[in-house]
């Protein structure tokens, strides 16, 4: 077998003393490590052995924990047009986040992202590009923006904002979101606008939001704090690495008890449960709401939930009611309760509300969930029982996708509501909140104008778009896809898919000619007949929404190559400094939608460099768990520019919401949000108050109305339906999905670009329970069909008139829901790791992508998908080389400990 | 091949010699190296395999006779230096990439995870049909000693430094190494 196999190298050159030392922080997950990059001149020489020698100040050979370059360390790059060395690894002197250096694999390796035209991140995209007689071909910068230009004002103007569709990151720096949502939103004003992550510009959480509560009011420190933490569809170890083994781990160690709710157990939970005060609970998908509604009424039944906690800080009737009901105001709670579906009028009816519901007798719970029931009992108890001296237990309560993405509404109200009976929320060590995905980098550079979206549900307000559906619909002419796969990143993708190749290769006007007018006039005709044209702006090509579709293709300038911001998720603000040089053309995303913007004659897109882009955005991040603008404030007035006020901050940064002394001239962040511990007086004599200080409500109460957590009501049958359509049948197994350690929020590097990495998870891999492997003669190694004729398509932009309109099976019975067939194939791993009855792929591979699978029916409430959610059948269809090779993959457990 | 035990011990007489039995194996498969004393199994990419034997020294490790199952022996590699702990182990009948002996399950490995420098003594375990190094006591990196040392989970920026092994007759010779030690920014250290 000819295989390309990597050969780990057994030397990496040491910076020399006089290396240039610049910071940063990891692209990867929402953690943001702290990384020092070195950097000197290809030809000079190498650091030495010796602590006088070298950067690090530290003799080698190295001890534990002690500064080292691994091969995967170093790169070689361009700087102002001459190669240099780059070392890239965790700060060693961090003070926060990364303490004392760790990091995860996926940062540790994160100077293989640089561009080294001789590693395989040679294929980055380095001019624009038209796709002329088929072909992606390189051509100007002027052309390529001139005809983007002209087709999305023409788009505008004879089909309507809303036929120009935006799919656009959430995540990749404010320069760049701030300068995109301003041309979309602002500007163009489009409701066909969404996330990487979502079909529509909707919350990850509405649970959270209607109770009040911040994402990311929790400080990592908080997750340490808790005496007991429940962890629910996620495993920080492998997704967020660092709040595991800088702040989990070590209170693990001192005796903090976790309860896990998850469906396969991974090294986190290995560990856990092997130090002998973790609970884990095996749940089958989408199982949340009964189980937690079951763990809340034995909590209520003992009378374990916090009442002094209830009594200060849970809305009674009238305050449940306060602000709404005062004509068409678009509060999401508003939104959302109109049925009365979630609406308490306080503790008691919560309560009265909980026990009346079957689902949530524990021994019922426990049916669905298919867990033991003595689980929940033992689950109420760790989390409120009061201890031997009647004090309460510290609980702290995290989630992820794993959870928020198998019910989404259900999810979230539940957690939210069992939070509230623990006292958690706002107080140190007693948080609630997300251990996040994406770092955060988003500023809003212009309101979503969901007046505009045609999608309404039943009685009040229009919905965000679906913007998946209504391109399944056809009204998307152009579709503007900016650092996102898109389809494969979605639900039930191979409609998606398909519908893109109708829509734009099998129209029949394509472009035969270099001539700028010739290429307008086809791309219009295009549109004119009901195709769509596609403008990619990227990094690599991607399959298949830029090697396929792409009509234009931008290359983007990313990490590294410009000076950027962003936040991580405990709110730390931090500069990524730029290094190197961007490979060839390639321009940073706000520079190209401000060359968009001014041919299109929009005001404000004449930015010289991304400080200024930062610099105004800055006001729009007033109010926000992020708010930056008082480090412009600050450094304004010591003659700097935001930039290089932050990058002076280095890898500790700054907690946001920022504040700033007029006075004494101190810049200050925020350790936790809701923190109601923090008074008025407080705030007021450390001049947080003053000049152009923003206090709002969430920095020490919570986000509803009367700043009081809403405790809602989280009804099983708005979801049961689904779930029971969903169940497997017959011979069929639970599928979902998710990430993976090695590869999570890396993709486009690791899996594709990264020898190590690449050889460790060549292809997408499905683990199996071997209970269910035995019976279809599937051993670890063999290559796997997964495949089903039952994924449920929502496949038109409706408006709901009647209360039961978007229940499933409701849209069911009135044809809203197409059956289609999809499959994949994916290397099988037969481990008891992994809940019996259920598949787990990863997510996004995208050569073999497992979305396919899942459902495309979004949350009815929020507009959330819930991709979690899914089921298949599965059969052997052959061996992958790496059954027998033994250089690549590894079919042993993530359990062992 | 009973000649080599006579052989000139210096590396660049060492480098020359595993040379020609490299080649020898690249052409002649997994067939030739289990049917022969010589069972080191390589990295195809001879350049690539040159690179990884050149200058490193060849040891006398251990006996294939006297190694229990899945009870490691530790000896020092490639020198006496810092950061030099390593050990050799036979697999209970695991086969195992890289492995020698009639089983191919004996392998040698760095004792130091490529994370932070973590001592993993005491921290192989047999799990099933599985070899593994770890958890990490630091970080919580496991390795699969039967696919060369690649992580099974954790975070690790590289596989665990393999030691190259040979059979001579009963002897277990090491001759070479894959992968960078921690700490060091060379595994051969010029001194």
């Amino acid at each position: 077998m000819s295989n390309q196999h990597y050969i780990p190298a057994d030397k990496a050159p040491l910076p020399p003393k006089n290396a240039e030392v610049l910071t940063t922080c990891c692209d990867y997950c929402i953690v943001a490590c702290g990384y020092k990059v070195y950097r000197w001149p290809v030809g000079s020489k190498d650091g030495g052995m010796k602590a006088s020698e070298n950067a690090f100040g530290v003799s080698f050979p190295t001890g534990p924990l002690q500064a080292w370059v691994a091969p995967t360390q170093h790169n070689v790059v361009t700087h102002k047009g001459k190669l240099h060395n780059v070392v890239i690894i965790p700060d060693k002197d961090a003070k926060a986040v990364n303490i004392g250096g760790d990091s995860s694999i996926r940062g540790g390796c994160i100077a293989q992202k640089a561009y080294n035209p001789k590693t395989p991140t040679k294929d980055r995209l380095q001019s624009p590009m038209i796709r002329i007689n088929g072909t992606l071909q390189p051509v100007s910068w002027d052309l390529a923006l001139d005809v983007a230009a002209d087709l999305i004002g023409y788009t505008v103007k004879e089909f309507g904002a809303n036929a120009y569709g935006m799919k656009i990151y959430s995540y990749q720096f404010v320069e760049n979101t701030y300068a995109g949502t301003k041309f979309a939103r602002r500007h163009i004003n489009t409701a066909n606008w969404t996330m990487h992550d979502t079909p529509a510009n909707v919350t990850s959480t509405p649970g959270f939001r209607d109770a009040g509560f911040d994402n990311f009011a929790p400080s990592y420190r908080d997750w340490g704090d808790a005496e007991t933490l429940m962890i629910c569809g996620t495993d920080p170890y492998e997704t967020k690495t660092m709040i595991f083994t800088q702040f989990i781990k070590p209170a693990i160690d001192n005796g903090q008890k976790t309860i896990w709710l998850n469906i396969r157990e991974t090294a986190g939970i290995a560990y856990a449960k092997s130090k002998g005060n973790a609970l884990f609970i095996q749940i089958d998908p989408g199982t949340d709401v009964p189980v937690l509604g079951a763990i809340a009424r034995v909590i209520m039944e003992n009378g374990w939930e916090d009442s002094d906690w209830i009594k200060k800080w849970v809305n009674n009737k009238w305050e449940s009611s306060s602000g709404f009901g005062q004509g068409t105001r678009n509060t999401p709670w508003q939104w959302r309760t109109t049925w009365g579906k979630f609406q308490t009028k306080g503790f008691e009816d919560y309560k009265k509300w909980n026990l009346s519901q079957k689902e949530f007798d524990p021994k019922v719970a426990a049916g669905i969930a298919n867990i033991p029931v003595e689980q929940i009992y033992q689950a109420a108890e760790m989390l409120t029982k009061p201890k031997a001296d009647g004090s309460r237990v510290k609980t702290s309560i995290g989630i992820e996708k794993g959870f928020y993405w198998s019910n989404n509404t259900g999810n979230t109200n539940a957690i939210s509501s069992l939070a509230t009976l623990c006292g958690a929320g706002g107080r140190p060590g007693q948080m609630v909140g997300r251990f996040g995905g994406h770092q955060r980098g988003g500023t809003g550079g212009g309101g979503y104008p969901r007046n505009k979206s045609p999608q309404k549900r039943p009685g009040r307000r229009r919905q965000a778009l679906d913007c998946d559906r209504y391109f399944y619909s056809g009204y998307t002419r152009l579709a503007h896809v900016v650092g996102t796969t898109w389809i494969q990143a979605m639900c039930g993708s191979q409609g998606l898919n398909d519908k893109f190749e109708e829509l734009v290769t099998n129209n029949p006007n394509q472009v035969k000619s270099f001539d700028k007018a010739e290429i307008i006039k086809t791309l219009k005709a295009r549109m004119d007949s009901g195709g769509t044209v596609v403008v990619n702006q990227e990094i690599y090509l991607r399959d298949p929404i830029g090697s396929k579709f792409a009509d234009i293709v931008f290359p983007a300038a990313t990490w590294g190559e410009e000076n950027f911001v962003r936040a991580n998720g405990e709110r730390r603000i931090r500069l990524y400094q730029k290094f190197y040089d961007a490979p060839g053309d390639a321009k940073p995303d706000w520079w190209i939608f401000a060359q968009l913007g001014q041919r299109l004659g929009f005001d404000g897109f004449d930015w010289k460099d991304s400080n200024q882009v930062c610099e105004e955005s800055s006001r729009f991040s007033r109010g926000n768990r992020k708010a930056y603008h008082m480090i412009k404030v600050a450094a304004h007035k010591e003659g700097k520019t935001l930039h290089q006020k932050l990058a002076e901050l280095g890898t500790t940064g700054i907690q946001g919401p920022t504040f700033y002394n007029y006075q004494t001239g101190e810049l200050m962040g925020t350790v936790r949000l809701h923190d109601t511990q923090v008074t008025p007086e407080q705030l007021k004599s450390e001049g947080r108050t003053q000049g152009a200080n923003m206090i709002n409500k969430k920095g020490t109460h919570f986000n509803s109305q009367t700043g009081k957590v809403n405790i809602q009501k989280h009804p099983w049958s708005l979801f049961s339906d689904y779930w029971a359509w969903m169940k497997p049948k017959g011979d069929e197994l639970w599928h979902t999905n998710g990430r993976i350690n090695e590869i999570w929020q890396s993709g486009f590097d690791d899996v594709d670009r990264r020898p190590y990495i690449t050889q460790r998870w060549p292809g997408n891999f499905t683990e199996i329970h071997p209970d269910d492997a035995k019976r279809r003669g599937i051993e670890s190694g063999d290559r796997v069909l997964l495949y089903t004729e039952r994924v449920p398509n929502f496949r038109q932009t409706i408006k709901g008139v009647h209360g039961s309109d978007f229940n499933f099976a409701q849209l069911m019975k009135n044809g809203w829901i197409k059956l289609d067939k999809a499959a994949v194939v994916a290397t099988a791993i037969v481990t008891p790791h992994v809940k019996k009855g259920t598949l787990y792929s990863y997510f996004i591979i995208t050569s073999e992508p497992s979305n396919v699978l899942q459902g495309r029916v979004p949350d009815q409430i929020s507009g959330n998908y819930n991709y979690k959610m899914g089921v298949c059948r599965i059969r052997k269809v052959g061996e992958t080389p790496y059954k027998e090779d033994m250089r690549m993959m590894s079919f042993a457990p993530r359990n062992i400990t | 091949m009973t000649e080599l035990k006579k052989k000139d011990g210096t590396a660049a007489e060492h480098g020359k010699c595993m040379l020609n039995r490299r080649e020898f194996l690249m052409y002649s498969g997994t067939a030739a190296a289990a049917a022969g004393t010589i069972s080191i199994s390589l990295y195809p990419g001879q350049a690539q395999a040159k690179a990884q034997v050149v200058g490193y020294p060849r040891k006398l490790v251990g006996k294939l006779s006297q190694l229990r199952d899945n009870k490691p022996v530790d000896f020092n590699y490639p020198d006496e230096g810092q950061n030099a702990q390593c050990f050799v182990v036979k697999m209970d009948g695991a086969k195992a990439g890289g492995g020698v002996g009639p089983q191919r399950d004996v392998v040698g490995f760095s004792y130091l995870c490529t994370h932070q420098g973590g001592f993993l003594n005491g921290k192989y375990q047999a799990v099933g049909n599985n070899r593994v190094l770890g958890q990490c006591p630091l970080h919580l990196s496991t390795y699969d000693l039967t696919r060369h040392g690649i992580i099974i989970s954790g975070q690790a920026y590289q596989s665990i430094p393999q030691v190259l092994l040979e059979l001579d007759g009963d002897d277990i010779y090491a001759v070479g190494m894959m992968g960078l030690l921690f700490g060091r920014s060379q595994n051969l250290m010029e001194s």
